[in-house]
């Protein structure tokens, strides 16, 4: 992020925060949707955490640090809009398991269907940890820092939810497996 | 049954899918309550630090024996000799203990009150540097914040806690403590640690701990 932008958003240049919000807004709203997997939940916590960069950006101390500094606070935002609508949520499918389709296709489908179970029953610290490192490509030691807990503890996160996602792959290849032996 | 590769490769793909833009009326609707959003001053910095090493772990944890010895040797009943009364003061109690990470910095905590009285000693280590406060003074509001402040004693950090100016820490009580660290920035020295706190609290009010991580570690309150 030009770091010019982002100190003169922090003396109060209203039109630098625009020329920020414009450059990362979209990055932002990527991270919030594949975390929450809700497209309403994922734009109030963008627009949630583009006001609490605004409102804290004079507390950045290093503007180098604002891409890092503006995950957190979206991620926070995730856990704020996570933990207001978890009650009426819905559990949706993407696509319908039997749809029917060709192998490879089908196979794909499924995957990304039964992804999207596994996904969803991890917590949202999983999430983050998921997707700051398989989406945005964050080595883990910046994914703690991030998210403001130790290594191990991130490494740990990445391990249960990964365990998790196999597990609903395999859950969903099993009966498969088992008719091919009959 | 799926490898670890097969596995990651496939969540990669799946997380390739999805929305990568921001409707523009809710980009729009953010810039248009920009105007309307005072940006906070910057008492407390939101940056983040690094976990302690051992060594540092190790330092923070001889020097709050350090303190508690010396606060309990300054504590100690001194009678006046043979027939001399006995000083009638109030007993000491913990005002805050612990040790635990907030916003990256590793923090050991020992304050004890006796009457109005505060003492004791925070020490903060990051990698930007490390300071020591001698605690003197606090404040519990009415919102639940706890505030504990006193002098930068020692300080390797000259940005947000020089020498000799004032530094402390807020603490907000719930199922999980939350902490921030205050500072004197770019403002005259108050003439007292609690004038410091009255400052800060008139001027700041409480901070808005919801964006605040909670601490990792443990931390003994005063009720």
């Amino acid at each position: 992020m030009d770091t010019d932008l982002v100190t003169r958003a922090q003396r109060g240049d209203e039109e630098a925060f625009a020329s920020l919000a414009v450059a990362m807004g979209d990055r932002l709203h990527a991270l919030s949707h594949r975390i929450l997997r809700d497209i309403d939940l994922a734009e109030d916590a963008t627009q949630q955490a583009l006001l609490a960069i605004w409102r804290d950006l004079p507390q950045l101390r290093d503007p180098a640090r604002f891409d890092a500094w503006s995950y957190r606070l979206l991620l926070r935002a995730c856990y704020a809009e996570g933990r207001r609508k978890r009650q009426w949520a819905p559990n949706l499918r993407i696509l319908p398991a039997d749809e029917p389709s060709g192998p490879d296709a089908t196979g794909s489908v499924h995957d990304r269907d039964q992804l999207e179970r596994g996904f969803r029953r991890l917590s949202i610290d999983h999430r983050a940890v998921v997707v700051l490192h398989h989406y945005l490509d964050l080595p883990l030691e910046q994914v703690a820092e991030i998210l403001g807990v130790p290594l191990g503890t991130v490494r740990s996160r990445l391990l249960h939810a990964m365990r998790g996602l196999r597990a609903a792959l395999d859950a969903d290849a099993r009966p498969a497996q088992q008719e091919a032996v009959r | 049954m799926s490898t670890d590769r097969e596995t990651t490769l496939a969540v990669r793909s799946w997380l390739e899918e999805g929305v990568t833009r921001l409707p523009d009326r809710v980009l729009d609707s953010v810039l248009d309550q920009v105007p309307a959003t005072p940006q906070r001053r910057s008492w407390w910095p939101a940056r983040r630090f690094n976990d302690m090493n051992t060594y540092a772990k190790l330092i923070a944890a001889a020097a709050a024996v350090l303190v508690v010895a010396f606060v309990g040797y300054q504590l100690l009943p001194r009678n006046g000799g043979i027939g001399g009364q006995p000083t009638v003061a109030p007993s000491p109690t913990v005002l805050a203990k612990g040790n635990f990470t907030t916003i990256g910095a590793t923090v050991g905590l020992d304050a004890t009150r006796a009457g109005d009285k505060v003492t004791g000693t925070m020490t903060v280590t990051r990698n930007e540097g490390d300071f020591t406060v001698d605690l003197q003074c606090s404040r519990a509001t009415s919102a639940g914040s706890l505030w504990i402040a006193g002098d930068v004693t020692t300080s390797t950090d000259s940005t947000n806690a020089p020498m000799n100016t004032r530094a402390g820490i807020i603490f907000q009580r719930g199922s999980a403590v939350k902490a921030i660290f205050i500072f004197q920035f770019n403002d005259p020295r108050a003439a007292t640690c609690q004038a410091f706190l009255d400052n800060m609290i008139a001027q700041v009010g409480e901070p808005d701990f919801a964006s605040l991580a909670p601490i990792v570690g443990t931390v003994q309150l005063a009720p």
